[in-house]
């Protein structure tokens, strides 16, 4: 494998960070966020062609892997962009196989999907709803990201003879209730959702395995999500000291702040290494790949969650102000620590994969 | 709430400090390099009373508290003395508790002024492989025959075995499947090292060596009943009142060797230049040395909240427990960062900061360990289900 990015690697972050800039610099962002409207974005991100990257070609997507992924979620963190419906969509693209228009339309941005798991959980520990011999789901999956945003959920189920299952259910079909709950990460999104005999199609794939793969996903995306937050709030707080001045001289020159942004430098770093070598692992079904995943979830979304604290301290009470940015990526990051498992519940998966005592 | 030491506290950290002084650093590495038992230092101690710190007057101490035998440690630690210092005083000002509270006159009577005096040596027998913090596992066994005892078994980790004429030896006499509780059975007995039926290998380690570490492999040791502490069976209560006292004179030692640490850091902070400035003006030197003070001051409340609760008389598991664990977090991180503040003069023994950082360590492990202690404080404090 090559330690670094393809040219057409570098080259599609490149054009993702420069739309970024254009469409959804910070000001945009803030206002999309205060509205409490963001479809501007999810619309503008499918209809400039954004959206299909790292979705197989087959499904409708431009092609590319875990390592476009991961370099799309990074980026969108690095903007604080609102990008739940993006993230739950593509975890929701391997329960969809063999389902080329659900993709088409969620990549479309008219019809996000989601995969009803509660955001805070391992995906592959989330608990099923019940379906019965006639395909009717019921049951409350809560938190889950982004089904506030979407057209189309998956539902993992259990039927009355124990057996598992993947089903597809319409967001705005009957026996559906969405519930919008409110984060401290307003660049984010969850809801409750409460299904009540809704009717489903069934999805023709392994449900076990394919929570799995969701689970490994969403390990690496939220680890590379946790990396875009802390090398934004690193540029910000090396700009900042390098600015602010007091005792008459910028504090950057202090010594602890220094070494204070350094060591968010040093998490960067050992993050970007690692979340990249697990994409990586992920796109060739390396047979480690569920360590790779667990350990870079662990390691990178902690370091994210000290970095933001790193950072905020290094700003020092404008921080802490509502009106600096600072503070969308500090609840980013924080969030990120705890999305989809935290490191503790992914350490003890790791453990067990090594099988200790 | 007075926050003074009173005048004879006072008095005896001066005195404590003034005599410690007479051996310096130079010696301490002398006798750490040699493994070499600090006698001259043992017996200045001895000859001006301060091993009967704790021993009551009647049998020849001064009969103070573990205060002021923690003052003692504290400051025999402080003055670069450090552990080796203290371990070679330590059994004798307090390990005896057992003894004293619990032991026959006439035991008493031969044995205590002896041990205020420094003539008799004494070392502690509990700890085997098979048993460190789980103390109820011991399989060392006293087996009744006649009016004496014979006894069998392996101990390890016994300091100052070598240079010891007693120990104070921890047995079962009733094996741990046959008592009706896991503490009944065992028996204190405090007896000679008789080294045809003991054999005492020193085990090498990382520091600490002017007080050697023991393995005992005891073989047909034959004792009399009279050299039993107490009752049978009940050795291990005996051996609970003294646990917190325990803790707070190790947290005291790794709070001297903290001292010493931070002293010589500032020191050489002051000292050295580079860059054309002195070092300690820098704050990546600067701050964590600060932060070290704040941490040993703080640790120091505790532990003398710690040993004023236990000469009052009052329950002090919490407090005695807490002491330990943040004397020897702050001690081991002072001695730690005072090695990285002499940059590569500290990795040489020359400053001395390295066989602080070595004895340091120490405390984290004994006697018992931070790990132990969390378990104590998360299960009989915080009342959470014990893990262990």
């Amino acid at each position: 494998m090559e330690w670094k990015l393809s040219q057409e690697q570098e080259d599609y972050r490149d054009a993702l960070r420069d739309w970024l800039a254009d469409t959804a610099p910070v000001a945009t962002v803030r206002r999309w966020l205060d509205s409490g409207d963001i479809s501007e974005f999810e619309r503008r991100y499918a209809a400039d062609g954004m959206a299909g990257v790292g979705i197989d070609e087959r499904l409708g997507g431009q092609g590319g892997g875990v390592v476009e992924l991961a370099l799309t979620a990074e980026e969108l963190a690095r903007a604080a962009a609102p990008s739940a419906a993006w993230m739950a969509t593509v975890l929701a693209v391997p329960a969809l196989a063999g389902r080329a228009e659900v993709v088409a339309e969620a990549i479309e941005g008219s019809s996000p999907a989601a995969v009803l798991v509660p955001a805070e959980r391992v995906p592959s520990s989330a608990p099923w709803l019940r379906v019965d011999d006639q395909g009717r789901v019921s049951g409350r999956a809560a938190r889950v990201l982004g089904a506030d945003r979407a057209g189309t959920f998956v539902a993992p189920v259990r039927a009355a003879d124990g057996r598992v299952a993947l089903r597809l259910v319409t967001a705005d079909g009957p026996g559906v209730e969405v519930r919008r709950r409110s984060l401290l990460d307003r660049t984010r999104s969850v809801a409750d959702v409460t299904l009540d005999d809704a009717p489903s199609a069934a999805l023709d794939v392994d449900a076990t395995a394919v929570l799995d793969e969701m689970a490994r996903l969403a390990a690496v995306l939220t680890a590379a999500d946790s990396l875009g937050a802390m090398q934004r709030m690193l540029d910000m707080a090396v700009e900042y000291s390098g600015q602010r001045r007091q005792f008459g001289v910028p504090i950057g020159s202090f010594q602890a702040v220094k070494h204070a942004a350094v060591s968010i430098l040093v998490g960067v770093e050992a993050g970007r290494s690692g979340v990249y070598y697990a994409a990586a692992s992920l796109d060739r079904a390396h047979e480690d790949r569920l360590r790779h995943a667990a350990a870079v979830k662990a390691q990178v979304t902690a370091a994210g969650s000290r970095a933001a604290d790193t950072a905020l301290t290094i700003h020092g009470a404008i921080g802490y102000t509502w009106e600096h940015d600072l503070h969308l990526f500090y609840k980013r990051a924080r969030l990120d620590e705890y999305l989809f498992g935290s490191p503790a519940v992914w350490n003890d998966l790791l453990a067990d994969s090594l099988r200790l005592v | 709430m007075d926050f003074e030491l009173t005048e004879d506290q006072q008095t005896i950290r001066k005195a404590v400090a003034e005599l410690a002084a007479k051996f310096d650093d130079q010696y301490w590495m002398e006798t750490d390099t040699a493994h070499e038992f600090p006698h001259e230092f043992y017996d200045a101690f001895a000859k001006a009373g301060w091993l009967g710190i704790t021993t009551p007057e009647e049998y020849g101490g001064h009969g103070y508290g573990i205060t002021e035998a923690s003052l003692l440690l504290e400051e025999v630690a402080a003055s670069g003395a450090g552990m080796n210092g203290a371990s070679s005083l330590h059994m004798s000002i307090f390990g005896m508790h057992p003894v004293v509270l619990h032991g026959s006159e006439e035991m008493k009577r031969e044995n205590l002024p002896r041990i205020a005096s420094g003539e008799l040596h004494v070392c502690f027998g509990v700890t085997e492989p098979g048993a460190g913090l789980d103390t109820t596992r011991i399989t060392t066994f006293a087996r009744r025959n006649g009016d004496d005892y014979v006894i069998n078994g392996r101990k390890v980790w016994i300091s100052k075995a070598l240079e010891s004429e007693k120990i104070l030896l921890l047995t079962r006499t009733q094996k741990f499947e046959d008592s009706p509780r896991k503490t009944d059975g065992l028996t204190l007995f405090f007896t000679d090292l008789d080294r045809d039926h003991i054999d005492i290998r020193p085990i090498r380690k990382m520091g600490r060596n002017a007080v050697s570490s023991n393995e005992l492999f005891i073989d047909d040791l034959r004792v009399p009943a009279s050299h039993r502490v107490g009752e049978e069976g009940k050795g291990f209560y005996y051996l609970l009142d003294g646990l917190n006292p325990e803790r707070c004179l190790v947290a005291a030692e790794a709070l001297g060797i903290g001292r010493a640490a931070l002293r010589r850091a500032v020191r050489y902070a002051n000292e050295r230049e580079v860059f054309g400035r002195p070092i300690g003006q820098n704050q990546g030197i600067q701050f964590p040395l600060a932060d070290s003070l704040a941490k040993l001051d703080a640790a120091e409340l505790m532990l003398r909240k710690a040993t004023w609760l236990y000469d009052c008389g009052l329950p002090c598991g919490r407090e005695a427990n807490t002491a330990k664990y943040l004397c020897a977090e702050a001690g081991f991180e002072a001695a730690d960062r005072a090695l990285q503040t002499h940059g590569g003069m500290g990795y040489s023994e020359e400053y001395h900061v390295a066989r602080y950082f070595r004895e340091a360590r120490l405390t984290r492990i004994a006697p018992l360990s931070q790990e132990m202690v969390l378990n104590f404080l998360g299960s009989h404090v915080l009342g959470l289900p014990r893990s262990y």
